[in-house]
């Protein structure tokens, strides 16, 4: 029932487009991660739901009602910032209440509700501890209870995860995100981490210079991206560009120094610029055998897992890949290797207006 | 899903009519643009209104005054005087007021929360209060007006009244350059000395640099403070054997203000003149202050090692400290508080009387209450449009604008405002405290909203923008959840504002003769039949008044630094 539906909102500041028609459509209790660089419009996106600040243009629909013109405490739209605004005066219990107070609920109601959000969220031993006193789990989790006893229909997250040590960012991942799919409560989650963002959503929403690229699932946005540079922000990819020689099943796209790599079918017509891109992960070191063409290594990286190369490939450019760490000994810097990766694991892109290298650029 | 029956909703009672109706968005437009023209319509504009005084009756300053010689001197002499007194005064409490600081912050030792206290003391003893006590601690004083433990040195009434102002300037230059001294990370010198710098080479270079802010925050309130100061400067001038006519701007002002109530026409021009000049002065001055200290290097790179490591070494520090705790004894409390001496070796009886005297508290009390009031219910909204309102144009001008009446003398705004509201007559009756009361808001008004914005901006607005997300009007936002963080500022600048008001003597003057209890002291002092014995007794029931004041606001501002 509740549905967050936005429709080419665009707000600018001076000259800075902060939402550029930006248009997005939030299913009912769907956990969708927000994902883009600092500066994408992430953050002016969360506040144009609740209703913080007010679109130049377009429309904002919650649960199908038109809330536009909405003060943000009529929206049932809660914001979590990256701090969890915790208010500082009040204790765990009074910062749950915080909602129901405002709206003068009975104290049997209260009491009642107090009990079963202490109980979801693992509290019930420190109702009257103040927040600074709790561990940032605790704090992170009393913050989600005060925004579901204000009955709250869409939560929307501000880097939730932002302000907690690494380890600690890893196991609330999973707790956070059952949390929310167990009350079936709509959610929107901004991150800049990609791998937060695979690993939580039910679907993503990749936004740059304040309008949406894609929404898709993880796997279609890791797997299918539509840009170079969807491909390189969510798991970092190596570009090649050519122009495309054969269309079909598998493409063909010769580069300028007349070799010829393999990919994925496309649209792109014969003899059009292209842009090649192939996930980190997806690209293969051997040391015998015919790759696509030969790379220098220029750099080790031990990750534990996996290793991290650095290569020249030469006239194809710099190349990284990640290779399982067994091979650490095997692989050394200064060894030439040869590339090469499996075609159905290649994108084939038009190559964009603006030029490769500005289509990459993180701000 | 989890939400709660508004019971509210079903029933609404008055009070949350009340909030849904101040709550919407054309009630809040219309509620700030109130706020913003009551702050210019009341405070700004009738602080520098004088100056149209130029082009209505240039001619009549042409005439009365710019062709009087004799007159002009007095002004242009008045002014010099004030702005280098102002100057000297500064320089004093700078030079003293830094290791006086550092001795407060980087330094433990027994005792040190007394001195801490003694410090502020002057800040609790009204300036009216200070001129008579002072007067009598270094002045050659007017028989009948001779304390057997005064000192009886200053004959000079130049001199005497930079030492009266350093001693009600000094706290508030210790006050000041303490406060950024705090947040001055120690590690930084802790660095330049592991790095081999001595002592004194390391404080100098790394830590002095960075003092600016707090700098031109002491600087320009030691200077408006010195420059605005009328009723101590009348007391220890009248108070002197011989003060040969020496006066300064704000005194000035009351004498020429005098004059023209004793029906001497000519009187006019000549305030208003004085008025405009010390104005566009003080206002020239804050902002030449301002580029002068952010502009100006300081001499930090050059390094003198081996005197510097004498310096830092030995007799010099130790008796550096010494130096600084015999200055704040010998020039600032015992001038402050020798008034109590005078009251046990003085005969009592005179023309005062003492139903005056409780009169004059009562409407002391009065103006100080109601101005309070006013400065909380339209300062606090200021102060929240300016703190919330980011880098837009409009708040950060009120920004730059709310700091005039702080810098204007007091005694000019005082003839300024009156001008603004009723001419040049004087006004009698109630007007008069009415426009006592105007006046009044108009410098305190500026004392809370820089309290509250200061304590605003330090916090971050997502507390506020999350509490309506979760269901909280503006106004209950701010009642629940910003009111609770910022309660200890709010109390704090009304502190101020009711002891500065209490305090007040030039503006009260300048404006319509309302006798306040300052003005009710300066008269006893000043115009025969004199009565020194209950005006000292009278200062010293205010100094009581206006101490336990200053320990609420001390208890209060500690509270805050605990939380």
């Amino acid at each position: 029932m509740p549905d967050v539906s936005l429709r080419g909102l665009s707000k600018h500041y001076g000259s800075i487009k902060a939402a550029d028609n930006l248009s997005l459509d939030v299913r009912d209790g769907e956990y969708l991660c927000l994902l883009g660089p600092t500066g994408a419009g992430k953050t002016t996106a969360l506040r144009l739901v609740s209703g913080l600040i007010r679109p130049d243009s377009g429309k904002v629909f919650l649960n199908g009602r038109d809330v536009t013109r909405l003060e943000p405490e009529e929206r049932k739209a809660v914001l979590l910032s990256q701090t969890y605004s915790l208010f500082p005066q009040l204790t765990v219990a009074e910062n749950i209440l915080f909602g129901p107070d405002i709206k003068g609920a009975s104290e049997e109601a209260k009491e009642r509700l107090l009990a079963d959000m202490l109980d979801l969220v693992r509290l019930t031993k420190r109702p009257d501890a103040l927040p600074r006193e709790l561990s940032g789990g605790m704090q992170q989790r009393t913050a989600l209870a005060r925004a579901l006893a204000s009955g709250a229909d869409v939560l929307l997250l501000d880097e939730p995860l932002r302000a907690l040590d690494a380890r600690l960012r890893i196991s609330l991942r999973h707790e956070l995100r059952s949390l929310a799919k167990s009350l079936n409560i709509t959610t929107i989650h901004v991150t800049h981490d990609q791998d937060e963002a695979l690993v939580m959503a039910d679907r993503i929403a990749v936004i740059r210079n304040g309008s949406v690229l894609q929404v898709g699932t993880p796997g279609e946005v890791f797997d299918e991206p539509i840009s170079p540079f969807v491909a390189n922000f969510v798991g970092q990819s190596n570009f090649v560009v050519g122009r495309l020689v054969k269309k079909g099943a598998f493409s063909e796209v010769r580069c300028e120094n007349d070799m010829v790599i393999q990919a994925r079918g496309c649209d792109c017509h014969e003899g059009q610029e292209v842009v090649v891109g192939v996930k980190v992960g997806n690209t293969e070191i051997i040391r015998e055998g015919e790759g696509f063409f030969a790379g220098r290594i220029e750099r080790v990286l031990f990750e534990g897992r996996n290793i991290y190369l650095d290569l020249d490939a030469g006239p194809m450019g710099p190349f990284s890949a990640k290779v399982p760490s067994w091979r650490l000994g095997k692989l050394n810097v200064g060894d030439t290797v040869q590339i090469r990766w499996s075609a159905d694991k290649a994108n084939v892109f038009p190559m964009p207006d603006i030029g490769l290298k500005e289509e990459l650029r993180v701000e | 899903m989890y939400s709660v029956t508004k019971e509210s909703e079903n029933l609404p009672s008055g009070v949350d009519r009340f909030i849904s109706a101040i709550s919407r968005r054309g009630f809040r437009r219309g509620w700030t643009g109130f706020i913003i023209l009551f702050f210019l319509g009341f405070v700004v504009i009738p602080t520098v209104f004088i100056l149209t005084y130029i082009f209505t009756d240039w001619s009549g300053i042409q005439t009365k005054v710019l062709s009087d010689s004799v007159l002009t001197g007095q002004i242009v002499d008045s002014i010099v005087a004030s702005f280098e007194i102002a100057g000297i005064v500064t320089v004093i409490d700078f030079l003293v007021g830094l290791p006086m600081a550092w001795i407060m912050v980087r330094k433990e030792f027994p005792g040190k929360r007394y001195i801490d206290t003694l410090i502020d003391m002057p800040l609790a003893v009204p300036t009216a209060a200070l001129g008579f006590s002072s007067a009598i601690f270094f002045a050659v004083t007017k028989p009948g007006l001779t304390s057997p433990l005064g000192l009886g040195l200053v004959s000079s009434p130049f001199l005497l009244i930079i030492l009266l102002h350093v001693v009600f300037s000094y706290p508030y230059m210790v006050r000041s350059l303490s406060a950024i001294l705090e947040q001055i990370d120690v590690t930084y010198e802790t660095a330049g000395r592991t790095l081999g710098a001595a002592r004194f080479t390391a404080a100098r270079t790394i830590t002095l640099p960075l003092f600016r802010a707090g700098l031109v925050t002491g600087i320009i309130l030691c200077f408006a403070r010195s420059l605005s100061e009328t009723g101590g400067t009348v007391i220890a001038l009248a108070s002197m054997r011989s003060a040969n006519g020496f006066n300064t701007g704000p005194t000035l002002i009351n004498f020429l203000k005098g004059q023209y109530g004793s029906g001497d026409a000519n009187a006019l021009p000549a305030l208003a003149f004085v008025s405009i000049l010390l104005i566009i002065a003080a206002l020239v001055l804050l902002v030449v202050l301002k580029v002068v200290v952010m502009k100006v290097r300081l001499p930090a790179g050059k390094v003198w090692p081996k005197w510097e490591r004498i310096l830092s070494r030995g007799w010099v520090p130790k008796s550096k400290d010494g130096i600084s705790i015999a200055f704040l004894v010998i020039f600032v409390l015992l001038p402050a508080f020798f008034i109590f001496t005078y009251v046990f070796t003085a005969t009592s009886g005179g023309a005062g009387s003492w139903n005056l005297f409780y009169e004059s508290l009562g409407i002391s009390f009065l103006v100080a209450g109601v101005v309070t009031v006013v400065d909380l219910l339209l300062g606090i909204p200021l102060a929240l449009y300016i703190a919330r309102g980011g880098k837009a144009r409009i708040p950060a001008a009120l920004d730059v604008l709310v700091n005039v009446p702080l810098i204007v003398p007091t005694a000019a705004l005082g003839f300024s405002l009156g001008f603004f509201w009723v001419g040049p007559k004087p006004a009698t009756g109630g007007i008069a405290l009415v426009l006592v009361i105007f006046a009044h808001i108009a410098f305190t008004y500026p004392l809370v909203v820089r309290n509250v914005a200061g304590a605003v901006e330090e916090i971050d607005p997502a507390f506020e923008e999350t509490a309506r997300t979760l269901g909280a009007k503006p106004v209950q936002a701010f009642r629940r959840v910003l009111y609770p963080m910022i309660k200890s500022s709010i109390l704090a600048g009304s502190i101020m504002a009711f002891t500065r008001s209490l305090g007040e003597t030039g503006a009260t003057l300048a404006v319509a003769n309302v006798n306040t209890a300052p003005v009710y002291i300066v008269n006893l002092i000043k115009n025969p039949p004199f009565d020194y014995y209950t005006a000292a007794v009278a200062c010293i029931v205010l100094i009581f008044v206006s101490y336990i004041f200053m320990l609420a606001l001390r208890f209060v501002t500690r509270k805050r630094r605990a939380a």
